[in-house]
């Protein structure tokens, strides 16, 4: 996984020397390899349940943060991917893994779907048309009992027996989401992710440079769309139930408030606002029925002292430091 | 009619009822350096709009070699070969500078839909944003984020950028607005040292600098063909001195 | 920072993280509590219900001392935020961290069923004193999920239908939130009411938080139905009591209704226009039997408000739990012996006022009271039982098996026969 990072050095706001980041990596990865040998089970899945919604809040960076697109549809197309798991599971007896398959291509025609419809508008307006499409896929689901079981919603038949318990099932989904992270890792920083940052900062100067606009964005949200069906397909086993307020814009937000806590246009910031928003919410509902006062006093917090976001913040104060020491070191 | 590159054909862009470019025609020919003048709200940037597709024009036709491109988006007139500059700076601010290069040239080629590739860019990338960079005398700062560049800094790489997709029509919109005067010189030297084969069309206020640049004027007002000619005779022209070169000594 | 501290800081860091997750961890002693897990949404869109539950569930466990089968109690209670994702959530944090023995609870059918799901994979007990989905107890029936003082949503709709053919009324239409729950509940009463004879002569399904009913009160008013039965929870049932009287259909069309419609939680921010209204249940706080009477005396002296369906039927869930765990000396690790003790205890002396045991189902057999909201003697509007149907099960008079052949009660099966 060190290969990919090193290219990635050029590009400014990630310039942290290559020795760090594979140092920083292979932390990492040790980490969340040792993790279920320390964590007691019920964390063990707290963990898991942080790395599938990390994959939901990367995907919705890859738009939000690169190509400049903030959407709040992206519960529904999550939730989509779950669905056609479950349903094709638990409904019509098929297998797991076409389940999961069909869940994914599900998801990225429905991102298809949305981005023709939403992709030439930005700001607000995206915002709310993707906002409003989301709403009609909660609609569906709430509305057509007869294959969504509406408000009650779907109940599946289980993991495979592999994966089965807790620890099993988190390495699963650790071998998913590690080639995921670094595939999107990849495609935000290949040229067509600098593409898509061009976007980002300027729309009318791409056109004159000879960029199709909404040609791009669409691959983007059709991308995003497919990572976020890769999270909502592992939701379902994860879950092994679905209901309308999977699809719901609540979850659209949650996972929108774990890439900006994070760090929007960070990426792996997403890892950082999902275990940040899960664990507070764990944790502090433990303590009282206030939890959501108190996630949003923090998230207000957030949002005056590191509006970047924490790891976009941390970012910030590396490089003035590094700024400091070069200075220093001119004296 | 070989040696035009650019047409203009009766050319109006109306807005409801303000008609911003109203009946205008011009012939560019290769390699030509023209300058369009006028007051402000003459029009000229909407013309620069009309030719480059950002506001397709409501009348008339834009012919660019021969191509009837007058209904064609700007990434299409882009990649036939029609580059231009912003009046007010358009960069990627977040970006650096050679990655703001690597934008402008990758525009033009298959590149731009790698999507697991590397970024790093090619030798042969490396060796076009090189050239624009040198002729808009800005390789020393290739690797400066462009927030960290000075404003006359920015103007060089609105010109490099435009430069760097090799066009053979380049549109500088007020290329040195809002400069000093020491380093509106260094934009005029980079705009004389621009190769030969390349036909600028260049929008500027300053008349002592645009007169220097051009071997043709086009005065606009009022969205309206007004005169044209050598910068001598638009010197001399005693419509443009009333219109135009009057009122800007005023407003100087 | 050079490397080594830097390793040593991150170590720390990541073991203050394991630590505060694992914070509510607690060590499990010699002679261990009962530890129960009870989950309420105290969050959200039922949140008002959920409070009820906890006071309902908690007054039970005072009065008991949180004492059981010579054991303490624990009780551990979560949020489910009315959301089965979160109940979901919450439910594998009992079990898997607070290690609770059994769970309780929730209010809304979708939590419930996501967390029966849960533990049916597991095969902790989960009692669900609120959750009334059918199938739950009927076609889809888990071992370990048991209905203590709760019912099956066609249960008591039965009843009320042969209460209305022997009142004379021959066309009846139904009004009902347009979901699984008022699916199930208009189906019983349209299935009995039909095969008895009577005509459905409309059904009209409105979205949940309908805010203006004045649609559907017109082509009501229209059918000239002998009565109308109103299935309604919540702001939902107040608002169509109120405009049902405004719109002067109140007093021209009797009101029949679930019991969800005129319960405590609904009528005690209501005026005359609920009284007469004619709903069927197995608890009737106005019933003149000395255990109603003294829980709503309790109750009500403790809480100022006369209780609900949700603090009375989890308070009655945990009488009849405890009474099971009773039997069994306090052995709730044995499963088995604790579910079969549960669905073998009768509770002669509940609140309900009248003696009930399990069918082989999980679901309690009633006696069902046909209920009319009157004053009572304080001025405060209360169901009175006026008839009373012995030993309803949530077959009614059918067969079990052959009833469940045919398909659960959806918008496209009411069950409605034919004449």
């Amino acid at each position: 996984m060190a290969t990919p990072i090193s290219q990635a050095a050029p590009s400014y706001e990630a310039r942290t020397r290559p020795s760090h980041v594979v140092g920083w990596i292979a932390l990492a990865a040790v980490a969340l390899i040792a993790l279920p040998l320390v964590l007691p089970s019920y964390q063990v899945s707290i963990t898991t349940q942080i790395l599938i919604f990390s994959v939901l809040a990367m995907s919705i960076d890859v738009l939000a943060g690169y190509g400049g697109r903030t959407t709040l549809g992206h519960g529904a197309i999550f939730g989509a991917s779950t669905y056609v798991v479950i349903y094709w599971t638990a409904v019509l007896g098929g297998g797991i893994w076409t389940g999961v398959a069909l869940g994914i291509l599900c998801a990225t025609l429905l991102a298809a779907v949305f981005a023709l419809l939403a992709i030439r508008t930005s700001g607000v307006y995206f915002l709310l048309l993707t906002l409003a499409l989301g709403m009609i896929v909660w609609g569906l689901c709430l509305r057509w009992t007869s294959v969504t079981g509406g408000e009650n919603g779907l109940r599946g038949i289980g993991r495979p027996e592999f994966i089965a318990d807790h620890i099993s099932f988190y390495y699963a989904v650790l071998l998913v989401v590690a080639p995921v992270t670094w595939a999107m890792w990849r495609f935000v920083h290949s040229p067509f992710g600098l593409t898509l940052r061009g976007i980002r900062d300027s729309e009318s100067r791409m056109r004159s440079l000879g960029y199709n606009v909404p040609l791009h964005l669409f691959i983007a949200f059709v991308a995003s769309g497919f990572f976020a069906g890769i999270a909502g397909a592992l939701y379902a086993l994860f879950n092994n139930f679905v209901s309308p307020s999977t699809v719901q814009l609540s979850q659209s937000v949650a996972a929108l408030l774990m890439a900006i806590t994070g760090g929007v246009g960070t990426l792996l910031g997403s890892f950082v606002g999902a275990t940040l928003i899960i664990a507070l919410e764990n944790v502090v509902s433990a303590f009282t029925a206030r939890w959501p006062t108190v996630l949003g006093v923090t998230f207000v917090l957030i949002m005056i002292f590191a509006p970047e976001g924490v790891v976009g913040r941390v970012r910030i104060l590396l490089s003035r430091r590094r700024k400091r020491q070069s200075s220093e070191s001119l004296n | 009619m070989t040696k035009s590159i650019l047409q203009l054909d009766h050319v109006g862009v109306r807005f409801d009822a303000l008609r911003a470019v109203d009946d205008v025609s011009l012939d560019v020919r290769r390699g030509e350096r023209r300058a369009i003048i006028g007051p402000n709200g003459a029009g000229k940037t909407t013309l620069f709009n009309a030719i480059t597709g950002v506001v397709p024009p409501s009348s008339g036709r834009v012919v660019f070699e021969g191509r009837n491109i007058t209904h064609a988006p700007p990434h299409r007139r882009a990649d036939w070969g029609i580059s231009r500059t912003f009046q007010i700076t358009n960069l990627f601010p977040s970006l650096t500078v050679r990655q703001n290069m690597e934008l402008a040239i990758r525009g033009l080629t298959p590149r731009k839909f790698s999507f697991f590739g590397s970024p790093a860019a090619t030798d042969e990338e490396r060796a076009q944003a090189d050239s624009a960079l040198t002729l808009s005398r800005l390789a020393a700062r290739a690797d400066s984020a462009v927030n960290e560049l000075s404003y006359g800094e920015q103007r060089q790489l609105e010109i490099a950028m435009a430069l760097a997709p090799n066009p053979r029509l380049l549109l500088l919109d007020e290329p040195a607005a809002g400069l000093s005067p020491a380093e509106r010189v260094i934009v005029a030297n980079i705009i004389r040292a621009l190769p030969k084969d390349i036909t600028i069309v260049l929008i500027e206020h300053d008349m002592d600098l645009v007169l220097s640049l051009v071997d043709w004027v086009t005065c606009l007002n009022n969205g309206q063909f007004l005169a044209e000619g050598t910068p001598a005779d638009i010197r001399n022209n005693a419509d443009i001195q009333n219109v135009y070169l009057g009122k800007a000594r005023h407003h100087a | 920072m050079d490397r080594r501290q830097f390793l040593k800081t991150t170590a720390l860091t990541l073991a203050t993280g394991a630590g505060t997750l694992a914070a509510p961890h607690i060590v499990r002693a010699q002679a261990a509590p009962i530890r129960i897990g009870l989950m309420a949404p105290q969050t959200g869109v039922v949140a008002a219900g959920g409070r009820e539950i906890i006071d309902g569930f908690t007054l039970f466990w005072e009065n008991a001392r949180n004492r059981v089968g010579d054991r303490s109690v624990e009780l551990i209670v979560e949020d489910d935020a009315s959301n089965p994702d979160t109940a979901l959530q919450k439910a594998r944090r009992l079990v898997e961290q607070a290690k609770v023995d059994f769970l309780f609870g929730n209010l809304l059918a979708n939590t419930g069923l996501a967390v029966a799901n849960y533990v049916k994979g597991n095969g902790t007990p989960y009692f669900i004193p609120v959750i009334a989905a059918d199938d739950l107890t009927q076609r889809s029936r888990i071992k370990n999920v048991i209905r203590a003082g709760g019912y099956s949503a066609s249960q008591f709709s039965r009843p009320l239908a042969d209460w209305a053919l022997k009142q004379g009324y021959k066309k009846i239409a139904t009004i009902s939130q347009d979901y699984t729950f008022g699916h199930e509940q208009c189906g019983g009463f349209a299935q009995t009411f039909t095969e008895g004879g009577g005509t459905i002569v409309g059904q009209f399904w409105h979205p949940l938080n309908t805010s203006d009913f004045s649609p559907y009160l017109g082509q009501i008013s229209g059918l000239k139905p002998d009565a109308v039965f109103a299935m309604e929870t919540g702001a939902d049932s107040s608002r169509l009591i109120q405009q049902y009287a405004s719109f002067g259909l109140k007093g021209q069309i009797p009101m029949l209704g679930a019991q969800n419609a005129t319960d405590q939680s609904v009528i005690r921010t209501l005026g005359p226009e609920c009284e007469g209204i004619v709903t069927s249940a197995h608890f009737a706080e106005g019933a003149d039997l000395p255990a109603t009477q003294a829980f709503v005396k309790t109750y009500s002296g403790k809480f100022s408000k006369i209780p609900s369906l949700y603090a009375f039927s989890h308070y009655v869930g945990a009488m009849w739990v405890a009474k099971a765990i009773n039997g069994i000396g306090g052995k709730v690790e044995d499963r088995n012996l604790f579910l079969d003790t549960v669905l073998k205890t009768d509770l002669p002396d509940s609140p309900l006022g009248k003696p009930v045991r399990f069918d082989d189902y999980g679901n309690p057999i009633y006696d069902v009271f046909i209920r009319k909201v009157v004053k009572n003697k304080d001025g405060k509007f209360w169901n009175l039982p006026i008839e009373t149907y012995p030993q309803v099960s949530q077959f009614w008079k059918y067969d079990p098996e052959t009833y469940l052949k045919q398909p659960p009660y959806s918008r496209d099966f009411q069950g409605i026969k034919k004449a």
